[in-house]
């Protein structure tokens, strides 16, 4: 598969409104599906006419179809956002590298999500999840803006009746909210895992990695045991167009998901 | 040095020779593209026989700087880099990827004609050779053996041509890509203008490319003008305009990001992009998604992008790679380092272009070794974070 | 007073020195507060601090029209109080317990005579209390940088 082949199409199967600006869709394949993914990978989602975007696949492969969490950000995101039941959407992918999670067997699983970085992350707790027994704890921490744009926030109790602990702070209170107020970062020491046998998944605003893999690091869980998801601009998800390059990573091939190890170096650069 | 002709050896040919070399070509189904002398340049184009190629003229390159001039003798390729390269015929500049059209209920893919004419390139320089399969890495292997790059190419005849002369400021012995012929043509010539003679010596690379020469007029070369041109080429290879000292370029590249050199050349750069244009390895495209004024048809297309755009790293609203010095840094620390880490292999072949047909002359064999020296004198300085330290008043 | 159980273990105290831990110890008393117990009050004079052990504690302000504004919760191994190291020794803010909570509880007039007196115990007190007063103001800049917010229009500076 390259840049020049065609999307497949997709017919929107059902959508549901997580926030004010996100929205998840469940594609079923009109022509040849695209073959199965790994938690971690992403599609090039196409809206006719508009143009095409890269989006972390939120779901597990296990033939309910594709489910694409996006927000409406610019001009083709919001179309998608727009995209009603029914509606034809064209799918490339599935591209890049994936979470790895059976990475952590006998380990502790920590997950530590930024705000619509919960997507991505949600397809490796669902992996996760449906092996349960084949890790130690699964721990989640969540960050939010508010807690009106918690994604997936009546999926929680499922994932915490399926042996998850979850986690979730706000930076901004509203009226009503009795949970944690903070950055997630300040969960970390709740969070209990071991940190000489957890692997740990971090996704959302760039910022928001870095700070959280030092607070990782400095509670002794090793660089090569934390993984970020990378985003650059991406034009073709084939390795062809160079967009989205991050020093020596083409980030559709050699990422979105990077070992800390490896992007440390990489994001302290200014403009790289 | 690659493997023989019916006779097992070099062959000779006559300048005449030229003529049914091209026509032989024509006949078997090629669109021959080679050098003309056309607006002041030596450009590549379709040739309608062998007497459009540029006899006699030759070129006078330096940084910035770009003329053609008459030479004494009748030679057709006594000239390097022009403004163009292969690159264009391979990875076209622009050009519809797919087209799809609004249905009742949804959108139908409409599959464009996916044929193109079989091209022979005539007169490819051992840098432009090297360029060549350097793309074909990018663009024409693994998941893109399916492409339309890959399609173009698994067709081409390539006609190589050895120097004997090289321009002012090629540097391809440097980076190991020239002035000889490196494997992957079909043919690869030698022109020999001494003495008031004008012939070749042909060194066969491939079946197809025996199967051409069949047709044309030659006879085995003899060891002692076999051995001329030799000489010749081997005799390029020390006068060379520029020189890029290229150990360890992909360390010394990773090592630099924090160089202050960058801050030198981003004062003379112009973001132009003029040298990822010029250069046959620059490969980054970018693609448009349009519709007309109905909105009932799209169309994808592609075209060549350049990392000196400012939108090319255009992130959350606005870009990674914003000041000048971050793209120049990125160009050649790609070019000369990470290319390594994605490909291979250098993306850098010597070839000049990006020197002559800068607009303020940057010459980047000068920026390597400013770098180096750079890098050579913060080694000597002793370790520790200089960053915490004020300046003493 | 016996030092309370578990108070040498407790995260604010990492590191400090026995002695001064001893100290600290004789004036500070274990403590718990069921849920929904105010801490403080906005503006009451504030004399002493908690090192929190389990539970969760809302730091907030009250405003007419709304439900009070939480500006941050804290739990386990976290100092709640600052307002009574220096003047005007007045609560900025409200705080209450959200869960039931457990703390060791220190006098501030008591911690500070003790301070006179013995100025490494100070010097160590005042390290921490400015260390966690330094994480929770990188932790406010990070929520002011609003980072999961949309991308807004740009300065056109760089």
């Amino acid at each position: 598969m390259n840049l020049q082949a065609p999307p497949a199409r997709y017919r929107v199967a059902e959508r549901a409104e997580e926030t004010h600006d996100t929205v998840t869709l469940r594609l079923e394949p009109i022509d040849q599906p695209i073959s199965p993914h790994r938690p971690g990978q992403f599609t090039m989602l196409y809206a006719f006419g508009a143009g095409e975007v890269p989006i972390s696949i939120s779901g597990e492969p296990d033939g309910s179809g594709l489910l694409q969490t996006i927000r409406s950000v610019g001009a083709v995101t919001r179309a998608l956002c727009q995209a009603g039941r029914g509606q034809v959407i064209g799918v490339r992918g599935p591209f890049g590298t994936g979470w790895g999670v059976a990475d952590a067997a006998g380990q502790d699983v920590l997950v530590v999500a930024g705000g619509i970085g919960l997507a991505p992350l949600r397809a490796a707790l669902l992996e996760a999840l449906a092996a349960r027994d084949r890790y130690r704890r699964v721990i989640v921490l969540i960050g939010a803006r508010t807690p009106g744009e918690l994604v997936f926030a009546d999926q929680i109790g499922g994932w915490r009746g399926r042996g998850a602990e979850v986690h979730i702070t706000v930076d901004r209170a509203v009226a009503g909210w009795t949970g944690h107020v903070g950055v997630v970062t300040q969960l970390i020491d709740r969070a209990g895992m071991d940190p000489a046998a957890t692997l740990a998944l971090i996704c959302g605003p760039e910022v928001m990695m870095r700070l959280t893999a030092r607070a990782l690091g400095d509670r002794g869980i090793a660089a090569d045991r934390i993984r970020i998801s990378l985003e650059r601009n991406m034009r073709c998800g084939t390795a062809e167009c160079g967009h989205c390059q991050l020093g020596p990573l083409l980030l559709c091939r050699d990422g979105p998901v990077v070992s800390y190890e490896r992007a440390a170096p990489l994001l302290s650069v200014k403009e790289l | 040095m690659q493997d023989a002709g019916p006779a097992g050896g070099p062959l000779l040919m006559g300048a005449p020779g030229l003529m049914t070399l091209v026509a032989t070509l024509q006949n078997g189904g090629y669109q021959v593209i080679g050098p003309i002398a056309r607006d002041g340049a030596i450009v590549l184009a379709e040739l309608r026989s062998a007497d459009d190629l540029p006899f006699g003229w030759g070129v006078s390159l330096e940084p910035g700087g770009y003329r053609i001039r008459r030479r004494g003798d009748d030679a057709a390729f006594g000239h390097s880099a022009g403004p163009q390269s292969w690159k264009q015929f391979l990875h076209p500049p622009r050009e519809k990827v797919w087209s799809a059209r609004r249905t009742a209920d949804g959108f139908e893919i409409e599959h464009a004609d996916d044929s193109s004419p079989r091209l022979a390139f005539f007169g490819v320089r051992p840098c432009d050779l090297s360029a060549i399969k350097i793309q074909d890495q990018v663009l024409g292997r693994g998941q893109h053996t399916g492409s339309r790059y890959a399609a173009r190419r698994s067709d081409v005849f390539i006609v190589a041509v050895n120097c004997t002369e090289p321009g002012e400021t090629c540097f391809c012995a440097s980076m190991g890509t020239g002035p000889q012929a490196g494997p992957g043509y079909d043919l690869a010539l030698t022109e020999m203008t001494d003495e008031g003679t004008h012939r070749f010596l042909i060194d066969v690379g491939s079946a197809a490319g025996a199967d051409v020469l069949a047709s044309v007029p030659t006879r085995p070369a003899d060891d002692v003008t076999a051995e001329q041109a030799r000489a010749a080429v081997a005799g390029a290879a020390g006068r060379m305009g520029r020189s890029m000292p290229a150990d360890a370029l992909r360390d010394l590249m990773a090592a630099s990001h924090d160089a202050a050199r960058w801050d030198d050349v981003a004062s003379r750069c112009l973001t132009c992009g003029n040298c990822t244009m010029a250069c046959p390895t620059c490969f980054c495209t970018t693609v448009e998604d349009v519709t007309d004024l109905s909105g009932d048809h799209a169309e994808r297309w592609q075209s060549w992008d350049s990392c000196f755009d400012p939108e090319f790293s255009y992130l959350h609203g606005g870009q990674v790679r914003s000041s000048a010095r971050s793209r120049y840094r990125q160009w050649l620390t790609h070019k000369l380092g990470t290319w390594h880490d994605q490909f291979g292999s250098s993306g850098c072949v010597g070839c000049g272009r990006c020197i002559v047909w800068c607009p303020v002359g940057i010459d980047l064999t000068e920026e390597v070794t400013a770098l180096q020296a750079e890098a050579a004198q913060a080694g000597e300085r002793a370790p520790g974070d200089e960053r915490d330290k004020g300046y003493p008043a | 007073m016996t030092a309370p159980a578990g108070f040498a273990e407790h995260g604010f105290l990492r590191g400090m020195p026995a002695e001064s831990v001893a100290l600290l110890a004789g004036t500070a008393a274990a403590v718990s507060f069921p849920a929904g117990r105010p801490l403080f009050d906005e503006g009451a004079p504030a004399r002493n601090c908690w090192l929190l052990t389990a539970g969760q504690v809302a730091l907030f302000l009250r405003a007419p029209g709304t439900e009070d504004l939480i500006v941050e919760t804290l739990g386990r191994d976290d100092v709640i109080g600052f307002s009574w190291l220096s003047p005007p020794h007045e609560w900025q803010f409200s705080a209450e317990t959200i869960e039931a909570t457990e703390a060791f509880e220190l006098d501030g007039a008591t911690v500070m005579a003790l301070c006179d007196h013995h100025p490494d115990l100070g010097f160590q007190l005042t390290l921490r209390m400015l260390g966690a007063a330094v994480r929770r103001l990188q932790a406010t800049r990070i929520r002011l940088l609003d980072l999961y917010g949309t991308p807004g229009p740009r300065a056109g500076t760089r």
